[in-house]
């Protein structure tokens, strides 16, 4: 276990040693909410609530959306992919740790980081200048935090999926070009799932991917009451270990390839 | 000596390679294809709970959505170094650019170039046509003509934003993730930048004039002649843009630190 | 006499910043930084004739490929003046570097996924090389370097010591006058390595091709250098013949004694006292080396004094070679002359 807290550590590091990254950062992500802020607030015209969202509560969705983004977004599948290229994973392959745990604590590390440094600061930022409501129950807080955890574990399966996929693709840029554009939609980032007609909504209920974004953003905003936290968090636990087949057996043929081939 | 006939050779050669690898370029289109849908069921889902956007119908969001794909294909097909600073500065692939007699910067345009993103411009006629059509816009014999300015005025525009950031690298070649996040903030010049508030507004036409992709052109083909002043400077402004980021970009060369320092 | 290579005064710093360690102090290192300046060049002045082939030798670190990149155009100088035919290398690049042909031995001119030829023909049409001339040029240097079973091949499937050769062809397509080499044979087997020699002797015989040449690889500058430049710290240490550089450094022999007991340095000092011998000890205390002058009086002498005296199982006489003077030059820091 040490080891995988060293690596989360140094990660972190990293990550603070890179500090036009940080401060563009945060200036970046602001500009975002802003200009989705006013796009929203366009949409709303003099509309109290669409599906049951004030627009404060709209606003604090994207906020809230943006920010969790800092955390459980990572490059894991494009470094996977450039490892499996230059044909370093062999090399990991023999070192006394777990690959894909290694990769999912790297991602961790850059994660805590952007958390802490990142969003913390960015939404103090956003509060003050935008309409954004803070809910003052506890309880909300800790399964905001439960579903942003889950949503991090969850995105990150999906990234290591793509990663191992560039064992069996030549060139692999284009699936994770397109996993990124179909997590921006399907994850509900750029617009709240319940937003869709029916049938889409549907669909997308069998689809992991409303446990990255959707969920935890609709728990802090109290979109979800109740039950329907309950439910959420439900389906997010239930994706993770759902999740966790294809990348094993993926990983288990790209492994038995990596020996045939030798890298 | 002309720079077409390196462009012919090179593209000649792109092709060799690409036919090679034929699903690539398949899952590269879908993807761009994708990428193309997923803004469009945006302004399709949002319509779905309102009729008007300050003003703004469906099909007149669409359209301009229609529009800033095709400068925006051109930008992608030959601009694609939102990577430059990783692959050329750090790797110090940049010394082997420098020992050739191009100017490093239409070199970098020529190794990188990605000739399935026009693909984007046959989806954004599409598009344009259709809407066009449901908002029973004619055309003028000039239009055309017009409309080749105004794309060649937004993809400039583009490329002078990101050849500036790739600028950067050459003083600095920290790792930063500004590039693909300004991929996010273009996207805000395909909506009607009178949602905004002022600064933003200020933002997009004069800072980072991603509005003159978008909006500002497609109004004029849209008859807003409240925007047409915007929508004339669009190739002016593309042009500035531009110049000034060869501009930064010849000073930077001098400043390259080389790999390994 | 024109220099084809003219450089005074030049000189190139690098500002880096240092991390401070530790958590808290990375923290800081998001408000404020520490800088240093390092001198990589510091001061340089050095001229090369037409023709000449010059080996440019240093440690890791001492300059050399900085150096390099100046006179190429690819790094501006922080002060000093630069010459290379008759242009300033950075302020016209892009007509300057026709002038010239360049090969980095870890970093490939050529385009990885293509075949060798279609790389040379792309490389044509960027210096603008008329067909007649590329026809009969390029036939001579493909025939030369033996590559024509190589050129539909794409570069990524060539060896080490197949693609090194299609780099050089590369870097002559436009027949430079000036061709700079940096590390050409690192990593090379010693066939290929023969191969390349040869076949820079005959470009420089047959065009007056100047070549200047970084190497770690001596052997590669004892056969084709007349002249070395030493570089130390960003300082030129030494700039003359080669064959001068032995005569003042290594103009010595060595005598290995294998002794068939222990002896004692102040022994063998005693036996040697009236000769200029510099004794050191080997593996162990029966192994000991003399270091004397390239006299033959002398080496008999010597030999003759102490074999007198001790019994020996072993006796050696080896020149002393050039890596090592090379080596003696560092571990001094200075050279005796220049």
């Amino acid at each position: 276990m040490g080891k995988y807290l060293e690596m989360i550590r140094i990660r972190f590091l990293m990550m603070l040693a890179y500090r036009t990254n940080y401060y563009s950062g945060i200036l970046i992500y602001s500009i975002n909410i802003g200009a989705y802020y006013f796009l929203w607030s366009a949409i709303y015209g003099d509309k109290p609530s669409i599906q049951h969202l004030s627009i404060v509560q709209m606003t604090t969705y994207i906020a809230v959306a943006w920010m969790a983004r800092a955390f459980y977004f990572n490059n894991i599948d494009r470094e996977i992919a450039l490892e499996i290229k230059e044909g370093k994973v062999a090399i990991e392959m023999i070192r006394p740790y777990n690959y894909l745990s290694m990769k999912m604590m790297q991602g961790l590390g850059e994660g805590i980081f952007r958390i802490l440094f990142f969003s913390v600061p960015g939404m103090v930022i956003v509060y003050f200048i935008f309409p954004i409501q803070f809910t003052s129950h506890p309880a909300t807080w800790l399964y905001f935090l439960v579903s942003i955890i889950l949503s991090f574990v969850i995105n990150t399966q999906i990234n290591l999926l793509t990663g191992i996929a560039t064992f069996f693709l030549f060139n692999n840029d284009g699936l994770i070009r397109a996993k990124r554009v179909v997590i921006d939609l399907f994850s509900g980032l750029i617009l709240p799932i319940s937003f869709f007609p029916g049938w889409a909504q549907s669909i997308m209920g069998y689809l992991p991917f409303q446990g990255i974004s959707y969920i935890p953003s609709m728990i802090f905003t109290e979109g979800f009451q109740g039950s329907g936290v309950i439910h959420g968090l439900l389906n997010q636990a239930l994706w993770c270990v759902v999740l966790f087949i294809p990348i094993q057996v993926l990983w288990a043929t790209a492994k038995r390839q990596l020996i045939v081939q030798g890298g | 000596m002309s720079y077409f006939s390196i462009f012919f050779q090179y593209a000649g050669q792109y092709l060799k390679t690409r036919l090679t690898y034929r699903a690539d370029m398949a899952v590269e289109i879908f993807s761009d294809l994708l990428f193309q849908a997923v803004n469009l069921i945006f302004i399709l889902v949002v319509f779905g709970h309102t009729s008007l956007l300050k003003g703004w119908s469906k099909d007149e969001m669409v359209f301009i959505y229609g529009f800033f794909l095709v400068p925006f294909a051109i930008f992608g097909a030959f601009f694609n170094i939102w990577d430059f600073t990783d692959r050329y500065i750090v790797k110090g692939e940049m010394d082997r650019i420098l020992t050739r007699p191009i100017h490093s910067l239409f070199q970098i345009i020529l190794e990188r170039m990605e000739l399935e993103s026009l693909f984007g411009v046959v989806t954004g006629l599409a598009i344009m046509f259709y809407a066009g059509n449901n908002l029973g816009l004619s055309l003028h014999w000039y239009d055309p003509f017009i409309f080749l300015i105004l794309v060649a005025g937004g993809a400039l525009v583009y490329a002078g934003i990101f050849v500036t950031l790739a600028s950067i690298g050459f003083w600095s070649d920290s790792r930063t993730d500004i590039m693909p996040m300004m991929y996010n903030i273009g996207n805000y010049g395909r909506y009607p930048v009178d949602i905004y508030n002022r600064i933003i507004r200020y933002v997009l036409t004069w800072i980072l004039p991603f509005a003159f992709v978008g909006v500002y052109p497609a109004a004029y083909f849209l008859g807003r002649e409240e925007w047409y002043i915007y929508a004339f400077i669009t190739p002016l402004i593309g042009v500035i843009f531009f110049a000034i980021s060869v501009f930064l970009w010849n000073i930077g060369v001098t400043k390259y630190r080389g790999a390994g320092n | 006499m024109d220099y084809i290579i003219d450089v005074k005064d030049l000189r190139k710093e690098f500002t880096s910043h240092s991390s401070r360690s530790g958590l808290k102090g990375a923290f800081r290192d998001l408000f404020t930084r520490n800088y240093t300046i390092k001198t990589a060049v510091d001061d340089i002045s050095l001229q090369i004739r037409k023709g000449e082939m010059v080996g440019y030798i240093g440690e890791n670190g001492a300059g050399k490929s900085t150096t390099i990149k100046m006179l190429t155009g690819i790094l501006t100088p922080t002060s000093g003046e630069v010459r290379v035919n008759g242009m300033n290398p950075h302020k016209d690049r892009e007509k300057f570097v026709r002038s010239i042909g360049v090969v980095f031995g870890q970093r490939s001119q050529l385009w990885w996924d293509i075949a060798v030829q279609e790389s040379f023909r792309l490389l044509k049409k960027v210096y603008n090389v008329p067909d007649e001339f590329y026809n009969t040029h390029m036939a001579d240097v493909i025939k030369t370097l033996a590559i024509e079973p190589l050129l539909d091949k794409p570069v990524r499937k060539l060896s080490l010591g197949q693609r090194m050769r299609c780099e050089l062809a590369a870097a002559l397509i436009h027949n430079p006058p000036l061709l700079f080499l940096d590390e050409p044979t690192i990593g090379l087997d010693v066939l290929v390595k023969l191969k390349i020699r040869e076949f820079l002797k005959e470009i420089n015989a047959k065009y007056g091709t100047t070549i200047l040449l970084t190497t770690h690889d001596l052997s590669d500058i004892e056969a084709l250098c007349e002249r070395v430049i030493m570089l130390d710290e960003g300082k030129i240490i030494y700039d003359g013949a080669l064959q001068q550089l032995r005569e003042n450094w290594g103009e010595g022999k060595q005598i290995q004694f294998l002794f068939t007991e222990d002896v004692f340095m102040n022994e063998l000092q005693e036996l040697t006292k009236e000769h200029l011998v510099v004794w050191e000890q080997g593996t162990n205390a029966s192994t000991w080396t003399a270091s004397v002058e390239n006299d033959e009086e002398i080496i008999s002498a010597v030999i003759g004094k102490v074999v007198a005296a001790k019994r020996i199982a072993d006796l050696k006489i080896v020149e002393i070679t050039t890596e090592e003077i090379i080596r003696n030059i560092y571990e001094e820091g200075a050279v005796r002359n220049g």
